[in-house]
């Protein structure tokens, strides 16, 4: 029997009880040392990667995260006890560390659309090119298309990241090669600046309106808690 | 451990956009476009070696495209060899599209995540 990891927490915090998660098997609190883990129960040697599935584990930690902040897993993390524990005693200063870290705080996402087209219009010599030089020619747009796009996604991250720097207490920003998106962005926020980000977010969406924003949170800080580096994660496509 | 007690974190969470349509058909192509893991079994190596192996090609080609592309912009080549490396390079985008239609594999397939570095493409 192997054990579910939704999250970890530190022993000293209330948690909802009578919570229900994958497969609608009941989660438990595993003590060890100074950490409580939410796990649950699993038999099988991977989990399906289903929607039901996704929303059992997002419900169990979005749950605590009423009472507190946790350190979640990734979706689909199998353990046995020993390995809880070996991974405990190997990392407890790590995971204080971290905990202390996030305390208190929530993570916020930013995601930036822009429906601009990069690529230039063919002129009309390379539209009656011979096939090669045509083929050639397209790259060539492609290329420099691709360049300018980077370089605009660059230039509306570091952007964001001055926008909600006063309020952010950790960003993680990437910028995304292809596509319309061209940021993603996630904030680590003291809960009770949560409303002050909106606000931040919310003038600067005003600033840019070439671009096209969404604003969501507030989570547990996903993007900030790392917490897989040592396990495998066992999941299957079904 | 001895930490001050918390109060209660917002609740629900929220997403706000004017634009819900276009977000989620962004983010469906980001989903599809995340690495996933090569299953070892006798059905799955083939393609997953078949998806390793395309996908160095593809960044080989990528990379050969902007070196023409680098050269043409350059001056460096005459109408005629222009047209030959096009023909090449097209030829070979072909040859590649159609092994990633036998093995399975969407352009999306062909990456992989290098960790801490980043994606290969």
């Amino acid at each position: 029997m192997k054990l579910y990891v939704y999250c970890l927490v530190d022993n000293t915090q209330t948690l909802p009880e009578s919570l229900h998660g994958i497969l609608g098997v009941l989660v438990r609190r595993l003590e060890i040392g100074d950490f409580s883990f939410l796990v649950s129960d699993f038999s099988d040697r991977t989990v399906p990667v289903t929607r039901e599935n996704a929303l059992a584990h997002a419900a169990v930690i979005q749950s605590v995260l009423k009472e507190t902040t946790p350190l979640p897993f990734r979706f689909g993390t199998l353990v046995n006890g020993q390995q809880l524990e070996n991974y405990v005693s190997a990392r407890s200063e790590a995971l204080r560390s971290k905990l202390e870290q996030v305390r208190g705080c929530v993570e916020m996402n930013v995601k930036i659309i822009s429906d601009r087209d990069w690529m230039e219009e063919p002129q009309a010599s390379e539209t009656q090119a011979k096939p090669g030089t045509a083929f050639l020619s397209e790259k060539r747009r492609e290329i420099l298309g691709g360049e300018a796009r980077a370089a605009r996604a660059k230039q509306v991250a570091e952007w964001l990241k001055d926008q909600v720097a006063p309020v952010a207490k950790q960003t993680q920003i990437e910028t995304l090669p292809t596509g319309k998106m061209l940021v993603t962005a996630a904030h680590l926020i003291e809960y009770e600046r949560v409303e002050e980000f909106r606000k931040r977010v919310t003038e600067a969406r005003h600033q840019r309106v070439d671009l096209h924003f969404l604003l969501s949170g507030p989570w547990a800080p996903y993007s900030f808690a790392h917490m897989d580096l040592e396990f495998e994660t066992h999941f299957g496509v079904s | 451990m001895a930490f001050s007690p918390e109060p209660p974190h917002p609740a629900e969470p929220e997403i706000e956009t004017a634009h819900p349509e276009e977000f989620v058909e962004q983010l469906r192509l980001v989903a599809d476009s995340l690495p996933s893991r090569i299953n070892i079994d006798a059905q799955g190596v083939e393609q997953g070696l078949a998806k390793l192996v395309l996908t160095l090609i593809e960044f080989i080609r990528r990379l050969l495209e902007k070196q023409a592309v680098r050269r043409m912009e350059g001056g460096d080549l005459s109408p005629e060899q222009i047209e030959e490396l096009g023909l090449a390079l097209m030829r070979l985008e072909a040859k590649l599209q159609e092994l990633k239609t036998q093995f399975g594999l969407a352009d999306e397939d062909l990456n992989l995540d290098l960790g801490p570095i980043g994606r290969l493409i």
